[in-house]
């Protein structure tokens, strides 16, 4: 069965949950609550619409596992993982040399972490805005607020994004600023 | 950067969500303002960087998991197919029945209800007509509402509005007790030229706001309706016409 739209519903997953684990099963329920909804995922138009059930299975996800009182050891337990086991680097297929390839992941794993530690509503409409280029009119379908909502936390978020980025540099290398 | 608004519009400006004015003013701006040409830039390379860090890729099992999930959620929709169209037969079937019950039920009470409103006006007749044979058909004779209604004061567990009509051409001639339908009721009696009218009133029970039902029997016109909370009956010999003036009086 075709899934176009997997790898954007697991990216939107994982960042919301901030966990691979639970991503991989907030998108398989996602996809079965799409399905039975839609009755398929093709068209470009379905895919605002899977992405507001993966956001809303997600935000259950959360609640419950709030509620089950391991959300901050979930949450470590992740920003460390993901810093030991990186993804694919997306760079490898230029045949880069090796000091490029190791500053590119360098730079990966910091803008990774930078968006681990944003807050959640803006880290939302920046994945969506940035990774995923929806239109302010999809965000505002995926999230549920208004366009001028998704205009102002995007604003914010790309701010605080900055500022996050510019103090991590300055806790890496001291000797920098 | 100078407030909130400008970093929104600059950001709206960098994904192009600006409207065309809009988006001109911004970019003239920019063009000559520095401060926010460079807070522009750092946007741009903040989005730059989220960009290049790139999906975080989705397990290579994900694909075949995703799958097998919504094979079985078919399957269990599919298996389910059958009893879920029994269970609706069913439920039309019980439907049905329901219908069918209620339609009886409906039919039964009309029936009971048309034979007590039939036994009610031929008690109504009869109580009129003996109230002629008789000397008098009032026990209290006065045309003064003031002396007929505190008359009822303890002969009935309700009190009946008792008004005169001799203005519209209804003098009250008294009022007496009566039994009607297996009830104390209380009986006004008007007149109508050399026509005796007669209404009877009750407190009405489960009847609301009704319009006027005629009756006719034994040459005798009866009308009957219900009204703040009262059953009424009028009976005469008067035409049904003029005796459906009284009623719209009481």
């Amino acid at each position: 069965m075709a899934l176009p739209h997997m790898a954007a519903a697991f990216n939107l997953a994982y960042w919301l949950v901030k966990n691979r684990t639970d991503a991989d099963d907030v998108v398989q329920d996602a996809f079965v609550r799409a399905y039975r909804a839609f009755g398929g995922f093709e068209g470009e138009d379905i895919r605002p619409w899977l992405l507001a059930i993966v956001r809303n299975v997600a935000l259950r996800w959360l609640h419950d596992r709030k509620r089950a009182g391991n959300v901050i050891s979930f949450d470590e337990a992740l920003s460390q993982r993901s810093l030991e086991a990186p993804g694919v680097v997306q760079v490898a297929s230029d045949e880069p040399s090796a000091e490029a390839a190791l500053i590119a992941e360098g730079e990966r794993r910091r803008v990774h972490r930078a968006l681990a530690e944003l807050a959640p509503i803006y880290r939302e409409v920046v994945v969506l805005r940035e990774i995923e280029q929806l239109s302010y009119r999809e965000i505002a379908l995926v999230t549920g607020v208004p366009m001028g909502t998704v205009m102002s936390r995007l604003a914010r978020g790309r701010d605080d994004l900055r500022a996050i980025l510019i103090r991590q540099k300055a806790k890496d290398e001291p000797d920098a600023v | 950067m100078r407030c909130e608004l400008e970093r929104e519009r600059l950001s709206a400006y960098l994904d192009r969500e600006l409207a065309r004015e809009d988006y001109r003013d911004v970019a003239a701006h920019v063009g000559s303002c520095p401060r926010c040409a460079a807070v522009l830039a750092d946007l741009r390379e903040v989005g730059r960087l989220v960009v290049a860090s790139g999906r975080e890729p989705p397990p290579k099992e994900l694909r075949g998991r995703i799958t097998s999930a919504l094979a079985s959620a078919g399957e269990r929709s599919r298996s389910g197919t059958w009893p879920m169209r029994r269970t609706r037969v069913l439920a039309q079937a019980a439907a049905l029945l329901i219908a069918c019950g209620l339609t009886a039920l409906v039919t039964a009470s009309l029936l009971v209800r048309t034979d007590r409103e039939t036994l009610i006006a031929r008690d109504s007749v009869a109580a009129h007509v003996r109230s002629l044979l008789q000397g008098s058909p009032t026990q209290v004779a006065s045309s003064d509402s003031h002396t007929v209604k505190p008359w009822f004061t303890g002969r009935l567990e309700f009190s009946p509005p008792v008004r005169d009509f001799a203005a519209e051409g209804f003098p009250l001639e008294g009022a007496r007790l009566d039994y009607i339908g297996e009830r104390r009721v209380a009986a006004l009696v008007y007149r109508r030229r050399l026509h005796v009218i007669t209404v009877f009133l009750w407190p009405a029970q489960g009847e609301g706001e009704d319009t006027a039902r005629t009756f006719r029997h034994n040459g005798y016109n009866v009308l009957a309706w219900s009204k703040a909370g009262l059953a009424y009956r009028a009976v005469s010999d008067l035409n049904a016409e003029e005796l459906r003036q009284l009623t719209a009086l009481l």
